[in-house]
Formats: structure tokens, C-alpha cells, sequence
């Protein structure tokens, strides 16, 4: 059966984590080959040694990165590589690096070593190709997935919607600030606003926050679905976002979800998701407060099954490489 | 729908805002129509004039010249109209009073074309007077590199005929307010001065298009003489408001950058009172300046430098003497 072995430089609790969890223990995807998670030294992925047909990075790409990831295509010149982007978007882009003409020379040296890049977003696909990151034959699109029956399986919330939440890591990247300063200018004693999560942003927020005792911070939420199975509403103010699994599993819950729309978080616009036009404290307030107090929606969007799409992304990717005439097996399907 | 790029629209639009121009309204538009470049619509919009300013427009009878009429939105609002309206790949604007040298939008085009990753391409200008004549000023910006930081420290583009930018750029940054019901906002209308940094900077923080200058004066821009001290507040609390909405986008950014931008926005000010004979509140801007950060001191001394010179010149000696000594300053250091 296919081999692949699937780089990884960053354990830490995240989207990427609950990913590759997925990868590894779906029978959807243990369907079309065995996948072994490999964590590898982010500055020299090729010191560990394996055996695979197909190499998987979902690595962060750097410039101290990049002799490592040219060591690792070096050391496996015969086996076809294939990147998935976690980490950059025109957000982060934007929100981060002031010298973009440098940094985009620095994504298109790292993507060159590979065969096919994979885009996380439709979003950010589109961005890869119109930034001339990735030629466009080499892109696919898949949109990570994690199991997400839990949150299907989950009642949608009843009578007037007074409980918003907002889960994810503690940091400026999620633009909680934002949305912590729109809330508290939102009248009504019963509504609340539950920040589930931990990160060097924490006692900014929490000072942020003090004085509105309808603000609450629950600590990290290891069990992301009682997190949501406790919100009416989720939030997410990101200033960047690849993808945002998080979007995904609050549109399973069936809960309404307000997000800023930049890079992925378009693609669940285009699933469901409320876009809020600006990443304003006005502009949260005013979408906070339409939605505030009124009851769910009865017709909701159609909801699939995004798992499978996840999956086929996948054997659809394989089919790919192996059609181009990279020897590698292919599952029966 | 009226941004679609059919193979019949032209290659740019250029949108010329007009609020009661009829004095230099002609000139403009016979500069524009001027151009080498050929391939583009010429959008005049209105925006709810009393003078002449329609007719003179409808006189020019050039099939790529469409004049579009409305009740008064200002400065931002005729703009979003216009590219609301445009059909071409990319927009150019020119204010009703300023002039576009022949060769600029070829110039534009051409940059565009090459580089890809550029937004906003942009060049100098040279200032001119109500007679057209050049004043021997001249803005010459940074033209490469430019950050976000730049944006807002010293605004490269400069002014509002300057810049010519790709559509898609543009739609990035495009919004809805909830008031809104007609059609999307680039630039934010609620402001009536500012709009522009508000603009750029709003596109630098939230989109990775670049922003990028080209070589010449290819803009002629038109400085009223003296000007009106008055404004000096009202745009100033404008700025300081642009800061107040932008910061949630990028509050490290704004913490970092604000003390040195509002102390070059308090010199530029400054220049202004100036220019408009009000020694008094020269000071007062050249004061808050340095109270602000010394930093413009050191990025730019002679321009530093020769600004509280004729603060104080303006000050002990009155207008008179300040408008030798002005020009002089423009010349070497603008």
C-alpha cells in the first residue's frame, strides 16, 4: 500500500494537530494509503530517517527553513513531494511582513522544491496563483477537515440567541481585541460573550474585558465540542486565516457564525458563514446587534458532509501524481 | 453589472471628481483627453455642482467622455461612483483642477503591466498655480520600498491625481456599510478629508498589493494660493479619526508608528499655516510636532529644520517676509 509520511514541525494543540489526527485515524483516509506522521527538526526535516512513496510537508516555510527543505528534496530526489500551505495568506501577509517582494521570493523558492503545493482555502489558492506563488497546474485546493460528527450531532440552540462565543488560540491573529471592545458596546444585561482559549494575548484581552461582567474567560477548551455546545453564536474577528477549521465546526453545530472574511474564512462565507464588512468595533457592534436577541432561523443551509470532501480532495490529489507518472501505488477506490 | 470586463471596454477608466470646477474644469479634461495612451473612458462625476461644471463637460462631445450626475457625496463618495461606474482593468483619478502630463498614463499602464504584485502605481508632481504656471515646487516622493509605515508616515502618493490602480487592488479593500444600499464604498465616505491615507493605509494593512512610484512629474497639481488656515483643525481631527478607525486592524502597528505620524502630520500642518500667514498656529503645530517625537528631526532634517525656521521667521516677522523664504524651502527640500 502507499507510504506517506507527513512532516510535521509544530505539535502544539491546533487546527494542524487536530488535521493530521484526522489523516492518520479517519478509514476514509486510511483507505487511500498508510499515512505516518513523521515530527521532524523545523531548520533539518531530512535528519529523520524514513521510508515513504510520497512525502507530505506541512511544515512552516522560512528562509532558516529553506536549506533544510532543499536538503529534504536532495535526500529524496526519487519520491514525489507535495506541501500543504497552514501558515500564509494574504492576511498574514498583509498583518506581518513589511517587505512583501522578498517574502513572496522566499515562498516561490520553498514551493518550487515541490511537486504540488496544496492550498488549505479556495481563498488562498486564489492568492497563491495571483501572486504567481504556485503555477496554477501544480495547485490543488482541499480544505482540511477534522471528524465533526460530534458537532452535527449537537441540538441547535432554541429561543432568543444571547450566548456568543469565541474559540482559539490567545493571539492578535484572532482580532478577539476587536471583538471584545464591540461587545461591550452592545446593550442588553442578559447577553454574554464566552472566550474559550489560552495565549500570550490573555491579560490584554482580560483587561480589555474588565468591568463587563457579561464577559467570561473559560481557559483552553480541550474538548472543543462542549465549548460550542454551550454558545448560541461563534465569532471569529481573525485578521488572518488560511482556512479556520473552527468556522467549519460551528456551521456542523449549526450555530450562526460572524466572521471577518478575510482569506479562508471566505470560503465559509460561501458556506453559510455572516461576513462582517470591516474589521471595525462599529462594524462587530452593529452585526453583534442584529443578530442579538432574535430566535434561530428556521431554514437553515443544507449541511454536508465536509469530511468527505477532505477525502476525495485527497484521492483525487493521488490519482494526480500518479497520472503525471510518479510511481506510486494506488489504492483501489 | 457595470465592473464587467468585456473585450469591448477600454483598458482604464479614469474618474475626474468635479464639484463646482468650471474654472479649471476644461483644462483638465483636455489633458486627460490628451493622453498617448488612447485606450480608456473618461468618467466625469458630478457631484451636485451649481456652477457650469455639467455643461462644460457635456461640450467636449469625445465618445469616451461620460458625464455621470449626482447630489452632492464630496470628495470620497464622487470617487466611489466613479469606479462604481468604471469598466477598465484599471482606474486613474484627477482631481478637476490638476493636469496630467501626456505621457503619464502610458507611463501608468506599462507598470502596471510589468508588475504584477503592484496595486498602486503612483508618480511625482509638480505644483503648480491657478495661471497653470509651475511654482517651481515639487513633490518627489519615495518611490520604492514603501511600507506600510511609509504610508502613513509621509503618504508617497502625495495627492489625489496621482495614483493609478489596478481593479482588482481596489476590490479588495471594497465594503458595504449597512446605510448603504446602492453599491459597494472603496474609499470611506465619511470622511472629508483624509480619505485618501485612509484608503492606501487601509489597503497596505489588509491586502499584500504593493504600492509603488515611477520616475518623472508626471502629475501637474494645483495649489490654491495662501489657503485657508481655518481647515487646519478640522483636518487634523480628521487624521487623528483615521488613526482611531484604523488602529483595531493593526493595534501593534499603530502603537509603534502613531507618535512619529502625528508629529510629520503636525509639521505638514505646520507648513500649511504657514503658507496660509497664521504664525500663531504655525507654532502651535511645529510645538506639538516636536512634543510628538523628534524623530522627523533625524529622517529629515533640512525639511525639519527650514519648517520651524519660517514658523519662527513667520512668527517674529510676519507674512511678508515668509513668502521669499518659503519658496526657497520648497525648492530644495519638497
Amino acid at each position: 500500500m502507499l507510504r506517506i509520511a507527513h512532516l510535521i514541525d509544530d505539535q502544539s494543540p491546533g487546527g494542524v494537530t487536530r488535521y493530521l489526527d484526522f489523516i492518520a485515524h479517519t478509514p476514509g483516509m486510511a483507505k487511500l494509503a498508510r499515512h505516518m506522521i513523521v515530527p521532524v527538526p523545523r531548520t533539518h526535516p531530512a535528519s529523520v530517517r524514513f521510508e515513504a512513496d510520497l512525502i507530505v510537508s506541512h511544515l512552516a516555510v522560512s528562509w532558516r527553513g529553506l536549506p533544510g527543505l532543499i536538503t529534504l528534496r536532495a535526500r529524496h530526489a526519487g519520491t514525489p513531494m507535495v506541501h500543504v500551505e497552514h501558515s500564509y495568506s494574504e492576511g498574514f501577509t498583509a498583518a506581518n511582513v513589511p517587505a512583501r517582494a522578498r517574502f513572496h521570493t522566499l515562498l516561490r523558492c520553498a514551493y518550487a522544491l515541490f511537486d504540488r503545493v496544496v492550498a488549505v482555502s479556495q481563498a488562498q489558492g486564489d492568492w497563491l496563483t495571483r501572486r504567481g506563488l504556485v503555477r496554477p497546474e501544480t495547485l490543488a485546493v482541499i480544505r482540511p477537515s477534522v471528524d465533526m460528527s460530534e458537532f452535527r450531532a449537537l441540538p441547535a440552540p432554541e429561543g432568543r440567541l444571547h450566548n456568543f462565543g469565541a474559540i482559539g488560540r490567545f493571539d492578535r491573529q484572532k482580532g478577539f481585541d476587536v471583538m471584545i471592545r464591540a461587545f461591550r458596546d452592545l446593550p442588553g444585561n442578559d447577553l454574554r460573550l464566552t472566550l474559550y482559549g489560552d495565549g500570550p494575548e490573555r491579560a490584554r484581552l482580560e483587561e480589555l474585558a474588565s468591568g463587563d461582567v457579561r464577559i467570561r474567560f473559560a481557559g483552553f477548551a480541550p474538548d472543543p465540542v462542549r465549548a460550542v455546545a454551550q454558545c448560541d453564536v461563534m465569532l471569529m474577528p481573525s485578521r488572518w486565516e488560511p482556512y479556520g477549521i473552527a468556522a467549519a465546526e460551528a456551521r456542523a453545530a449549526r450555530r450562526p457564525l460572524l466572521v471577518s472574511g478575510v482569506d479562508g474564512l471566505a470560503d465559509h462565507v460561501e458556506m453559510g458563514a455572516i461576513r462582517v464588512p470591516d474589521l471595525s468595533v462599529e462594524g462587530w457592534t452593529a452585526a453583534m446587534a442584529q443578530i442579538a436577541g432574535t430566535q434561530m432561523p428556521t431554514s437553515l443551509p443544507a449541511r454536508r458532509i465536509e469530511e468527505q470532501q477532505t477525502i476525495s480532495g485527497w484521492r483525487q490529489l493521488l490519482a494526480e501524481i500518479h497520472a503525471g507518472g510518479d510511481v506510486i501505488a494506488l489504492p483501489q477506490t | 453589472m457595470p465592473h464587467l470586463i468585456s473585450s469591448t471596454a477600454p483598458r482604464v477608466s479614469i474618474v475626474v471628481p468635479a464639484y463646482n470646477a468650471a474654472e479649471t474644469l476644461a483644462e483638465t479634461l483636455g489633458s486627460l483627453l490628451a493622453q498617448t495612451f488612447q485606450d480608456f473612458e473618461l468618467l466625469v462625476i458630478d457631484d451636485g455642482s451649481s456652477d457650469r461644471t455639467p455643461a462644460i463637460a457635456r461640450s467636449f462631445g469625445d465618445r469616451r467622455l461620460r458625464l455621470i450626475q449626482q447630489p452632492n457625496r464630496g470628495l470620497a463618495g464622487a470617487r466611489n461612483s466613479g469606479i462604481h461606474h468604471a469598466r477598465g482593468e484599471y482606474i486613474g483619478f484627477c482631481d478637476a483642477d490638476d493636469l496630467w502630463r501626456p505621457e503619464k498614463l502610458a507611463a501608468h499602464v506599462r507598470h502596471l503591466e510589468t508588475r504584477p504584485n503592484v496595486g498602486i502605481s503612483f508618480s511625482g508632481s509638480e505644483l503648480i498655480d491657478s495661471e497653470s504656471q509651475a511654482t517651481g515646487l515639487a513633490q518627489r516622493p519615495r518611490l520604492t520600498g514603501i511600507t506600510a509605515a511609509h504610508v502613513f508616515k509621509r503618504n508617497p502618493i502625495g495627492n489625489g491625481s496621482a495614483p493609478v490602480i489596478r481593479r482588482a487592488a481596489l476590490d479588495a479593500i471594497a465594503f458595504r456599510p449597512a446605510q448603504e444600499t446602492a453599491r459597494d464604498w472603496w474609499f470611506d465616505e465619511s470622511f472629508r478629508q483624509s480619505e485618501d491615507i485612509e484608503c492606501w493605509l487601509r489597503m497596505m494593512l489588509t491586502t499584500d498589493w504593493e504600492i509603488e512610484g515611477l520616475r518623472g512629474l508626471l502629475t501637474r497639481y494645483r495649489v490654491a494660493p495662501g489657503g485657508l488656515s481655518a481647515g487646519i483643525t478640522r483636518q487634523f481631527a480628521f487624521w487623528e479619526r483615521m488613526v482611531e478607525k484604523l488602529t483595531p486592524l493593526a493595534p501593534e502597528f499603530f502603537a509603534r508608528e502613531t507618535p512619529v505620524a502625528r508629529a510629520y502630520q503636525n509639521r505638514y500642518l505646520a507648513r500649511r499655516a504657514v503658507s496660509a500667514g497664521n504664525g500663531a498656529e504655525a507654532v502651535n503645530r511645529m510645538r506639538a510636532s516636536l512634543a510628538c517625537s523628534k524623530r522627523p528631526l533625524l529622517e529629515e532634517p533640512v525639511k525639519t529644520v527650514t519648517t520651524l525656521g519660517a514658523t519662527l521667521v513667520l512668527a517674529m516677522a510676519g507674512p511678508a517676509a515668509i513668502n521669499r523664504a518659503l519658496a526657497l524651502v520648497g525648492r530644495r527640500s519638497a
